[in-house]
């Protein structure tokens, strides 16, 4: 049923939710308010075959997405909206640049998931093999994450010409934040393809003159007929797709150099940069690759793979950045949010708890200290965690506040429009704190351990705050042993839901002694319980030699991207360099600490350093007491692979 | 093939397919245990598996093994543990046995399968230096001499 002339003018207007129909009209079903699109028109199309108008994308059109996501070229772009509530998202609009490129007319393709665009034809039951489905299936994660994708995929005109499609996919959201819908913007240009081409596009380049065996597909109408030649080495039977995209992309990094050394079509495949994504994403996880992203533009993900497990190119810088924290303070709390650094509360002068929050945005051309804006902050305080989730968002747990210890929940989206501190009521709270460690597990559950309580008692709890719950409840994780009490430890991720706590001022009968010894704990056990890490000194090749790293408090902890933790600073008692970083991989069958020697200046402050990762690959350092003062406005970097801007080596 | 218990009601008859394998030999499946494979499903939305299916690339042995996996995976209340420990030895076979069934979920599309089989791989590739993998894969070099100093070269990092 077509919209009538006057729900016509209704829809410009109000940004209706509209709902395909499979007569392909479309029709108003839900009344709620969705943000307009404003300028561009819902395509209302009237039978008669009129022109419907020009739905080119207008310059300044207010859309609700982030500012920056896509850019608007000036040739009309094809436009589709898909619905991110019903299954398989449906295409609900496309405009008339999409229906001129594809051939499709809007009524072919509302209903439909837009993958149709992968079969070669109309009658096609699946995608046409030329179809890279590592880019697919980057689609499907990005998709099922709520992310945005950008990237090139191989579609097919309704008459059964290839296209290329450049293709980006944002994801709209709600006020509740969940994605409604998906809007993609493509861009057409003519494929040129051999379509009789037998490999794997991506791979092009797989030898004819190979005396090694091959699997040749012959793409029939029917099920697909392959001929084998004769019958060798097993793993070379299978296709380019299965062993790259379901065998290699399986590997560490590590294992990926030792196959790729093989024989010469594995190691063609290793090289593909597609794979080492994966390789890295699989080993790593997404968030973690995620942040690495920019670093591969120079590097590529190979040779990033190779800078992270070596720490070949691993080297110390300072870094000058202008603004102040003002008024100065200690005992502030840090991390990073993607590539800003994020500061709140602290100790100023005459023990005065501080409440306001600070940003050094590092992606700025001269990064300098902003105070942020807020309409409300938490109280005061100082001894207090900062966690980063989710990418903008930030957590503040416990810590000392005017009237004594706190133990509440504070969260902040440095990316809202008007930022704003919210108490989240987490049921029962642990006890109050401060001098605690904590750690963010899977992007939004908040761990918290240890501490110091009322009375100065020393606490080995361990709880659980899962943010991304509508209801937050702080769980305590019951374990038959614990750590002994202590504060000023570290607790660090690895592995996706492993900790490593390390370190402190801890219980040692009536005496509280620097701790040197580190414990893990698995979150995804069905009864975590938390271990002494027994780690030996081994000696090893290399610029890596074994040493255990002397007892301390108010150290360092990072978290690498290969699953490696590195310790340095920290109150040390005796003589030790404070300045010595230490790694250690708990993962390893028999963990030992190892020494590593990076060149250039490192920081000399010895403790209440704070540290964030940016980028994945930048260790900052900032903070630390000098005996007289504390600095801020002179970071150090501890760099743990070839920076863009330097020569790589 | 015998086929497993079902709780659907014994006055209804299940539905079977039959699938011929290479070499002519034929196999029945619970349709139920055939939808596993995206390749059989969009057959039979087609209604095109009434006829027996023929499957030009897979052996009887091969196939035989196939259908095994699929019934067994269709079974209804089967305890996630006992299931992985089933897999496990479904997987505990030669190389090429475990190549061919890659290539068989492959081409039919069994997801699961095809992930436990090349888990399998990847879990053998594991932590091995070049020499060995080629050992257990029996794989020939074809790189000369000087290529072969240079990969090792190249990825010494690896073996550190």
């Amino acid at each position: 049923m077509a919209a009538s002339k006057e729900e016509e003018e209704h829809l410009k207007g109000s940004g209706k939710r509209l709902k395909c129909s499979k007569a392909g009209r479309y029709r108003v079903v839900a009344e709620e308010d969705v943000a307009p699109f404003e300028g561009e028109e819902y395509g209302v199309e009237e039978d008669d075959g009129d022109d419907v108008g020009d739905e080119q994308l207008e310059e300044d059109t207010e859309l609700p997405l982030k500012p920056g996501l896509f850019f608007y070229p000036l040739t009309p772009t094809s436009f589709v909206v898909s619905d991110a509530l019903e299954l398989d998202f449906p295409i609900i609009y496309v405009n008339t640049v999409f229906e001129s490129f594809t051939g499709y007319r809007a009524d072919e393709a509302l209903g439909r998931n837009c993958r149709f665009l992968q079969y070669r034809d109309p009658r096609a039951q699946r995608r046409h093999p030329l179809v890279d489905p590592v880019v697919v299936s980057e689609i499907r994660r990005c998709l099922e994450q709520g992310l945005e994708f950008q990237g090139e995929l191989l579609n097919f005109r309704k008459d059964g010409t290839p296209l290329v499609n450049r293709l980006k996919l944002a994801p709209i959201h709600d006020d509740d934040g969940i994605v409604t819908h998906v809007i993609g913007i493509q861009i057409f240009s003519e494929a040129k393809i051999d379509l009789n081409c037998i490999s794997y596009p991506v791979f092009k380049e797989t030898y004819e003159n190979e005396c090694e065996q091959t699997t040749v597909y012959t793409p029939t109408d029917g099920p697909l007929s392959f001929v084998q030649h004769q019958e060798m080495c097993g793993i070379l039977q299978l296709s380019d797709e299965v062993l790259a995209h379901n065998i290699l992309s399986r590997l560490t990094p590590r294992d990926v150099a030792s196959i790729g050394s093989v024989c010469r079509r594995i190691r063609h495949l290793t090289k593909n940069e597609h794979l080492r994504k994966m390789v890295c994403q699989n080993a790593w996880g997404r968030d973690v690759t995620g942040a690495l992203e920019r670093m591969t533009e120079k590097l590529g993900w190979g040779r990033l793979a190779r800078e992270l497990t070596t720490l070949e190119a691993v080297c110390w810088r300072k870094l000058m950045v202008g603004g102040a924290v003002e008024p100065s303070r200690c005992n502030f709390s840090a991390c990073a949010a993607g590539n800003r650094l994020v500061l709140f509360g602290g100790e100023g002068v005459n023990m005065q708890p501080m409440d306001d929050t600070f940003v050094l945005n590092l992606d700025a051309a001269n990064p300098e200290w902003r105070r942020v804006s807020v309409e409300s902050s938490p109280p005061g305080r100082w001894g207090h965690t900062l966690s980063c989730l989710n990418g903008s968002w930030l957590v503040v747990f416990g810590g000392c506040g005017r009237q004594g210890l706190l133990n509440d929940v504070y969260v902040l989206d440095l990316d809202a429009k008007h930022p704003t501190w919210k108490e989240v009521l987490g049921g029962t709270p642990p006890l109050p704190r401060s001098w605690h460690s904590s750690c963010t597990v899977e992007g939004s559950k908040l761990v918290v351990s240890g501490g110091c309580t009322d009375a100065g008692v020393l606490l080995s709890d361990t709880y659980l705050l899962d943010l991304t719950t509508d209801k937050p409840t702080w769980k305590e994780i019951p374990t038959s042993w614990a750590p002994p009490s202590r504060l000023g430890h570290s607790l660090s991720v690895y592995g996706r839901t492993k900790l490593l706590m390390f370190g402190g001022l801890a219980k040692s009968g009536h005496l509280r002694l620097r701790s040197g010894e580190a414990y893990t704990i698995d979150l995804d056990d069905e009864e975590p319980q938390w271990r002494q890490l027994e780690c030996s000194a081994l000696n090893s090749i290399g610029s890596q030699s074994a040493v255990v790293p002397p007892p301390r408090l108010d150290h360092v902890a990072v978290s690498m991207p290969c699953g490696r933790i590195l310790i340095f600073g920290g109150s040390i008692a005796g003589l030790h360099s404070p300045s010595q970083v230490f790694l250690l991989d708990p993962s390893e069958e028999k963990p030992s600490w190892r020494i590593l020697n990076a060149p250039g200046q490192p920081p000399k402050y010895a403790w209440g350093h704070s540290t964030c990762v940016v980028g994945g690959t930048r260790v900052l350092v900032l903070g630390g007491h000098t005996g007289e003062e504390w600095i801020l406005n002179e970071l150090h970097e501890l760099c743990l692979a070839s920076r863009q801007d330097m020569d790589a080596a | 093939m015998s086929s497993s218990s079902s709780s659907s009601s014994p006055s209804c008859p299940k539905k079977m397919i039959t699938l011929k394998s290479s070499d002519g030999e034929t196999f029945e499946i619970e349709e139920i245990a055939a939808l596993q494979s995206k390749t059989l499903e969009s057959m039979i939305d087609e209604n095109c598996a009434s006829t027996p299916v023929p499957l030009p690339n897979i052996t009887g042995k091969i196939l035989a093994k196939v259908v095994e996996y699929c019934t067994k995976h269709a079974e209804v209340g089967a305890d996630a543990e006992s299931l992985r420990a089933w897999d496990a030895e479904f997987v505990s076979v030669d190389h090429p046995t475990l190549f061919d069934y890659i290539l068989a979920a492959n081409f039919l599309e069994i997801p699961t399968l095809l992930n436990l089989a090349c888990q399998s791989v990847a879990d053998m590739v594991k932590g091995k230096t070049p020499d060995e993998i080629h050992k257990i894969f029996n794989i020939k070099s074809t790189f000369t001499p000087e290529e072969e100093e240079e990969l090792r070269r190249e990825n010494q990092w690896a073996f550190d």
